[in-house]
């Protein structure tokens, strides 16, 4: 059985990749899952320097739905090649590393730290975040900001360039177009959902930001659309990812043309989520008595 | 994650459910005041995350959680009986210190588990202690089924029982702990946010030896997700699940 799928230049040996945030820095994980049966993992969103995050409560479970505001806590570039590359440069298998910053020199900066490292496979801008000098506003929703900061990351390093786009985009037209011309070599598609909870008993907002991002079974269907389309508006290959919690979630993006699948929160509910899922893509492949997983691929359209 | 079988079932008071598990590697390396997840067997995705709870006890192949119903994936576990599985992930956490000259263990309601676990920890190691259980409601006194056979048990309920002290546990320390008791004890303790801030005003000066052991919502349990974040002393956060659940009073903002 051949379950390894191209991403462009990059090769995985299967497409379950384990998605950022949701499997620390790598080792945190690794007690209760082997990180070399998987495709890759991404590490979470590393900034220049470390960053606190936001104050609690930063969890709300809903129904079949987890909203986040962790604010992107991490203990910044430096530290984590010196704690945890280490560790990962030992793994047999492809090593994302996603990455964030206020500015777009913070994000260059980071891009070329990482770039120096040979270990890293690729990284994953994530291009949600508020882009200080312009007032706050995501760079996803500016598109000459998005344009910026992806072409001055491109130059910076040589790395396969994933970008994980949010489900907020202005333009989706517009925004793929920047993203090819300014060498984006992938999409991970989707973050989590903009959402709120009010506590009724405090009237108030449960997050102090008021808002947060919506992952798990709740948004599965609704990246699935989204996912669908963008396979339908560009040549880059694309990671989906939102809600995916077993192999038949999995196999949906998949067939839709998704060319691997992040899991998420599904790490959360069960650290051997991602090793069950491949599990069970081999199983589907063996019942419906395929060979190659590429075949799967873009069969539902 | 593995699965373990309920093989007993009891219920204490109106709220709170114990159950003992079958499952040997947790039982064999679970220390007091570590914690294990929890969700249904048969994979509900819904409620989404399994829940956190402090390990009641622990030998051989069995170990045993205690805990009180008090929203929807509490109240789901809650219908599950002798025969049925749950998944479950653990040990997990830092526990408590194990060294102490002599314990004073103070719980407030379900915070008695983890300190339950303790106490028996230490009379297998020879270390004296006294127990100081409080709780809210006459009903809840069930709980005290947990502490029959320990020597040195003091209760307080905060509905008037008859015999019994009316007020909160640490109404009760105030009353019957004098400073030269506690002075070279070390303090355990396991209750509501409100009542763990009133520590340091019942023991002052001793913030250093008073381990508590906290409670949170979490995502994942093993330090991924970074959700259960409480304010660090001297700025920043802690993560409850990875560098707790036990904590010195004074590492942490309450």
């Amino acid at each position: 059985m051949n379950l390894s799928v191209t991403l462009g230049r990059m090769t995985l040996k299967n497409p379950v990749v384990l998605a950022s945030g949701t499997c620390g820095y790598g080792r945190e994980i690794a007690p209760y899952l082997d990180l070399n049966t998987l495709g890759a993992i991404t590490v979470k969103g590393l900034s220049l320097f470390p960053w606190e995050g936001n104050p609690p409560p930063r969890l709300f479970e809903v129904r079949a739905g987890l909203l986040n505001s962790i604010g992107l806590e991490n203990k910044g570039v430096e530290r984590f090649l010196q704690e945890d590359l280490p560790f990962l440069e030992a793994l047999d298998t492809r090593v994302f590393v996603n990455i964030w910053g206020k500015t777009v020199e913070e994000y260059v900066a980071v891009a070329r730290k990482l770039d120096a490292i040979e270990r890293i496979d690729a990284l994953e801008l994530n291009v949600s975040c508020p882009n200080v000098e312009k007032g706050g506003a995501s760079f996803l929703l500016d598109p000459e900001a998005l344009r910026e900061l992806v072409g001055r990351v491109r130059e910076a390093t040589g790395k396969f360039l994933i970008v994980k786009l949010g489900p907020k985009l202005q333009d989706w037209e517009v925004t793929v177009r920047i993203l090819e011309e300014e060498g984006a070599e992938a999409l991970s598609v989707t973050n989590s959902f903009p959402a709120m909870v009010v506590d009724v008993e405090r009237m108030d907002f449960v997050f102090a930001m008021k808002s947060a991002g919506l992952s798990g079974p709740a948004i599965k269907p609704l990246a699935l659309k989204m996912v669908y389309d963008l396979v339908g508006m560009t040549e880059l290959p694309i990671i989906g990812m939102g809600g995916i919690m077993t192999a038949e979630d999995a196999l949906e993006f998949l067939l839709v043309g998704a060319r691997a699948v992040g899991v998420g929160t599904a790490n959360l509910v069960a650290p051997s989520s991602a090793a069950d899922i491949l599990e069970g893509i081999k199983a589907y492949l063996l019942r419906k008595d395929m060979e190659n997983i590429e075949d799967l691929i873009g069969r539902v359209r | 994650m593995s699965f373990a079988r309920i093989c007993r079932k009891e219920r204490f008071g109106e709220r709170f459910v114990c159950f003992e598990l079958e499952e040997g590697d947790i039982a064999s390396q679970a220390r007091p005041g570590q914690f294990v997840m929890v969700r249904p067997g048969f994979r509900v995705f819904d409620p989404l995350l399994p829940r956190p709870f402090a390990v009641l006890s622990a030998n051989d192949d069995r170990f045993s959680l205690l805990f009180e119903v008090v929203g929807k994936g509490t109240e789901l576990l809650s219908y599950l009986e002798v025969g049925d599985v749950v998944e479950v992930l653990g040990p997990l956490g830092r526990g408590f210190s194990l060294d102490a000259p002599f314990g004073i263990l103070l719980a407030g309601g379900r915070g008695l588990v983890p300190l339950v676990f303790l106490a028996r920890e230490f009379e297998k190691r020879g270390i004296p202690f006294s127990f100081f259980l409080g709780v809210r409601k006459r009903k809840d006194l069930a709980l005290l089924r947990l502490l029959e056979d320990l020597p040195r048990v003091l209760w307080s309920c905060e509905e008037a029982v008859s015999g019994g002290f009316c007020g909160t546990v640490l109404d009760l320390v105030g009353k019957c702990l004098e400073r030269a008791l506690w002075q070279g004890a070390r303090i355990y303790a396991c209750g509501p946010e409100g009542m763990l801030r009133e520590l340091v005003t019942v023991f002052p000066g001793k913030e250093e030896d008073i381990e508590v052991a906290l409670e949170a919502r979490m995502g994942c349990g093993f330090g991924v997700c970074l959700g259960c974040a409480i304010p660090r002393r001297g700025g920043g956060y802690w993560h409850v699940c990875s560098d707790g659940p036990v904590f010195r009073l004074s590492e942490v903002v309450l």
